[in-house]
């Protein structure tokens, strides 16, 4: 098995609107997930994430560009390695007047699955006894386990998640993350696209980060979060005057907050300690602001939203 | 595929539309059961008194009148411009007969191939029903995808479901027209007349019924294509309903000559093998006048069966252009 879950290369998708005007969802997308961890695929609403995601599991036709999962191309070796996937795509949608077992079941047996599957997979996402009761009536929360369910029945190496936390409460949240960690720490491979940035920091090992269609940043996310902003570090010093003058006069940008001093542009933190030092000013504290996964998607995804 | 036709079969079965489907298959089967024991019931004592009443006074006028108007109509008859009209068929009085009056017992060979006619439009539209929801609620409901995500060779999920809509209604429209079949056959033999039902009779009544069962399963199938195409039930209903009141009731009244054309004779022609239709057909005389005439046609069996033969083909295909092709949201 290669290191690589998911590639694509030049992926582009082009809807048509009711009234004929085009609507460039995807354009020219290289993504490329690592085989286990957890990846987050992040953008700005209408970015294209879901759409990416259709295309990989061939519910929407791509335009143009190739596409490989687990290295074989898809949507055309799909059918060999769709065993291998559990997705589930935006919000979790099944027969609504169907019992979750009766789902499950005939899903089981759709795949060939053993029957006694359907329980323990209901047993593993909680639902247990709500499982004999409609679709329709169940919550939100309900919906998104009984999805997880049924990406279980086929025991998947790739696991993608679209959205997994919408509308869910924060007991919910968590619980999605913790399923999301214990799946990447199983070495399963975790794609989920959210708009919760902090969220996904917790537990994504790397990320994507994609605007109109296009990937704008990926790695892990400390490198990406490094590779957006210089570090800055804030400051505090008696002499603010003379530690402007100092620090500006080595390259670096300093502002005033407050009792402190913003210095960016500093190589390293030690740099700032050691040139007020020299001239006698003495540092009696410096934190490193760290920039978050947050400030960079905003900064990067500027003027990418819809 | 065969595993996913079972699974598909399996989902049909558990369908609350199905299953409100087969309870009304089944009151319209006890309804036409109910309406024929009615329609062979025979008249009651005082009925039987009035029948025989009216034959009594009838036949005395014939006593009394016939000669007289039969020696008058021959008058008539010779005063006729050339050319004559037959004189039998001008001047005919025949003595009434005591069968004449009062009801004819009701034949079983003669009712039962319109009853199995009859019985094969219900089982037609209940199977396009079902057929239209059972596809097209999957695109409404978005279900589809989360299937499609399972097994996402469409044109496997889509021969699976057509497959399956169309096996599942072959036991159910047996078992209708079968109920209707000898029902019938058990009321009219104990009130009417069943006497005649030769093997003959029965031959062709089953391979009606046999034709009906393979109509109502193409019916299942051509409904899911519908509602794949429209994507929800109620579009499937409205356009099958718009095409009935349009198309077979406003164009065929206003252009005749186009039935061999429309769904409904070509589907009578193979249920009831050949089917009989009506044309208006005008022609200036010699003496510069214009007549009408009504004139019977039949449409043959086989044009019907090529001609649903052809449709259902053209459908499958097209159906399963869309749905590879489909965008799925
Ligand atoms: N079926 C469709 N027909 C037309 N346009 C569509 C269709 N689906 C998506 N789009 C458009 O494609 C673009 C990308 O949509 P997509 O749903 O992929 O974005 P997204 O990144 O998942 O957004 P969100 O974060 O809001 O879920 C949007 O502009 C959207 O309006
Ligand atoms: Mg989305």
């Amino acid at each position: 098995m290669s290191d690589v879950a998911i590639s694509t290369r030049g992926l582009r998708k082009t809807y048509r609107t009711l009234r004929g005007r085009k609507v460039v969802a995807v354009q020219g997308l290289d993504l490329e997930v690592p085989a286990g961890g957890v990846h987050g695929f992040l953008g700005p609403n209408g970015s294209g994430k879901t759409t990416s995601i259709r295309m990989l599991l061939g519910l929407v036709r791509a335009d143009a560009g190739t596409m490989t999962v687990f290295d074989q191309p898809v949507p055309a070796k799909l059918p060999e390695v769709v065993g291998r996937i559990g997705a589930i795509v935006e919000s979790p949608k099944f027969f609504p007047a169907f019992t979750g077992r009766k789902n499950l079941e005939l899903l089981a047996e759709a795949i060939g699955a053993p029957r006694t599957r359907v329980g323990e997979v209901l047993e593993q996402t909680s639902l247990g006894e709500r499982g004999n009761d409609r679709f329709r009536s169940y919550s939100l929360g309900m919906k998104q386990r009984l999805a997880i369910a049924a990406t279980l029945l086929k025991e998947p190496d790739l696991l993608i998640f679209d959205e997994p936390t919408n509308g869910l409460d924060p007991a919910g949240i968590r619980e999605i993350r913790e399923t999301m960690r214990g799946l990447g720490e199983q070495g399963k491979t975790v794609l989920v696209s959210s708009h919760i940035l902090a969220e996904v920091e917790q537990v994504a090992d790397t990320v994507s980060i994609i605007g109109h269609g296009r990937l704008l940043a990926s790695g892990t996310v400390a490198e990406v979060i490094g590779g957006g902003t210089a570090p800055t570090v804030k400051v505090a010093v008696d002499n603010h005057e003379a530690a402007t003058r100092i620090l500006t006069a080595a390259g670096m940008t300093v502002r005033a907050d407050g009792n402190y001093l913003l210095v960016e542009g500093a190589p390293d933190p030690a740099d700032v300690t050691r040139r007020l030092a020299h001239q006698e000013l003495y540092v009696s504290e410096l934190v490193p602001v760290r920039a978050d996964l947050e400030s960079v998607f905003l900064e990067l995804t500027e003027g990418e939203g819809l | 595929m065969i595993r996913l036709t079972k699974v598909e079969l399996r989902r049909l079965l558990a369908r609350r539309l199905t299953a409100a489907g087969l309870v009304g298959l089944f009151l319209i089967t006890i309804l036409l059961l109910v309406a024929t024991y009615f329609e062979a019931r025979p008249l009651s004592a005082a009925e039987q008194l009035q029948a025989q009443q009216q034959y009594e006074m009838a036949h005395k006028d014939w006593v009394d009148h016939s000669a007289e108007n039969l020696r008058l109509c021959e008058a008539d008859w010779a005063k006729q411009p050339d050319p004559k009209p037959k004189l039998e068929e001008m001047c005919t009085y025949p003595e009434p007969r005591p069968e004449d009056f009062g009801k004819p017992p009701t034949i079983f060979a003669e009712i039962m191939p319109e009853l199995l006619q009859g019985s094969s439009y219900f089982l037609a539209f209940a199977a396009f029903l079902i057929g239209a929801s059972f596809f097209g609620a999957e695109f409404s409901s978005g279900a589809i995808g989360n299937w499609l995500t399972f097994e996402p060779r469409r044109l496997r999920v889509y021969g699976s479901k057509l497959l399956a809509a169309a096996t599942g209604f072959v036991p159910i429209a047996a078992v209708v027209l079968a109920s209707i079949l000898l029902g019938t056959f058990v009321i009219v033999t104990r009130l009417g007349d069943s006497s005649n039902t030769t093997g003959k009779v029965w031959g062709d009544l089953t391979a009606i019924g046999g034709r009906a069962v393979l109509t109502t399963a193409l019916a299942a199938a051509l409904g899911c294509i519908v509602g794949l195409l429209l994507r929800h039930t109620a579009a499937a209903i409205g356009v099958v309903m718009a095409y009935l009141v349009l198309a077979e009731g406003v164009f065929a009244a206003f252009l005749e000559k186009a039935q061999p054309w429309l769904i409904k004779l070509n589907f009578d022609a193979f249920v009831r093998h050949d089917a009989q239709y009506y044309v208006t057909e005008c022609k200036t005389g010699a003496d510069g006048s214009y007549l009408c005439d009504y004139v019977q046609k039949t449409l043959s069996f086989e044009h019907g069966a090529w001609y649903l033969a052809i449709f259902t083909v053209v459908l499958v295909l097209l159906g399963g252009w869309v749905f590879h092709r489909r965008d799925v949201n």
